[in-house]
């Protein structure tokens, strides 16, 4: 099958062995999933980035540069693809994350106990992520889920590393104070 | 001081990195690099020529029904203006006979004079009655 794709493409093999793609498929796709969720914030969109992602990278893969990681590749890919998203959804897509997390924290039959606790505290950071401006909310979710620095986080958004420094610390100040708030 | 806002960075973090962690249940279903692969491949030509062919068709469909509803227009429109004009005609018609009647009277010399003096007699009237309301007021 990953060889009918690299002969469909026609591809020189040194760019693209026969299992890359595939293989890229396999290795990243809970990851891209990931941080399509995180960013969008709803399951359906996110597995509708997640299959626009890998279709537009299947498409593009010629124009792949070998030389550097599919991960950071595909994460870019994905990163602007749920971006478009929410740009496309927006607000609706926003308000209806918070009422479904509204009505999580509002579970007063919730059993006090140390699991339900924790559960209730990542629901909280989740929505206060998925309410952070497009700008920090992709920063921090490149950070924090998909666990890059700031030097792959600035290659992957194409923005100064600078620049990712300050979004991250400021992302993070939007958060505290929005927890804070919430209490 | 430091070392406080050091834990607390710490602690953020910590906190921020298991809340957006995917849990098991959020995990999503395997993605099959067969249905990206069809999705991405080219139309074949078969059904390119077949989409092709059936725009074609609904083209010339599309056209043809345009063509008819001009064609029906065009044959309908004159019966309809001419059944309008005929109406129009008519009523004209009946209108004007009684009105050459009344015309023809007016014409004769007789009636423009009778007309003229029964006006005058008319305003000398009114006049002559205004004065004696305004005489009995006063008086």
């Amino acid at each position: 099958m990953a060889a009918s794709v690299a002969l469909r493409l026609d591809l020189p093999m040194t760019l693209a062995s026969p299992a890359t793609f595939a293989d890229g498929v396999r290795e990243h796709q809970d990851e891209v999933y990931g941080v399509a969720l995180r960013i969008t914030g709803d399951r359906d969109a996110a597995l509708d980035v997640t299959s626009a992602t890998f279709l537009n990278a299947f498409r593009a893969f010629h124009r792949y540069d070998a030389s550097r990681p599919l991960r950071h590749w595909l994460l870019r890919i994905a990163t602007n693809e749920a971006i478009s998203y929410v740009r496309k959804r927006g607000r609706e897509l926003r308000r209806s994350v918070g009422v479904e997390q509204a009505t999580t924290l509002a579970d007063s039959n919730a059993t006090p106990d140390a699991e339900s606790v924790a559960r209730e505290d990542r629901a909280r950071i989740r929505a206060a992520v998925s309410r952070l401006p497009e700008l920090y909310r992709v920063v921090i979710v490149l950070r924090y889920f998909n666990e890059l620095s700031v030097d792959e986080i600035a290659h992957v958004t194409g923005r100064p590393a600078s620049t990712v420094g300050v979004q991250l610390l400021r992302g993070r100040a939007l958060l505290r104070g929005a927890l804070e708030n919430e209490q | 001081m430091r070392n406080d806002l050091r834990d607390d960075v710490l602690f953020d973090e910590v906190r921020l990195r298991r809340a957006l962690r995917l849990e098991a249940a959020e995990l999503p279903p395997r993605f099959d690099l067969a249905t990206i692969v069809a999705q991405a491949e080219p139309r074949r030509p078969a059904s390119a020529f077949a989409a092709l062919l059936s725009t074609a068709v609904a083209g010339v469909a599309a056209a043809g029904l345009a063509g008819l509803v001009v064609v029906a227009l065009l044959t309908i429109a004159p019966a309809v203006a001419s059944e309008v004009f005929d109406a129009a005609i008519q009523i004209l018609a009946r209108a004007a006979v009684p009105a050459s009647a009344i015309v023809a009277t007016a014409q004769q010399p007789g009636i423009s004079v009778a007309a003229t003096f029964a006006l005058a007699v008319a305003v000398a009237y009114e006049y002559a009655q205004r004065r004696e309301r305004v005489h009995a007021v006063s008086s």
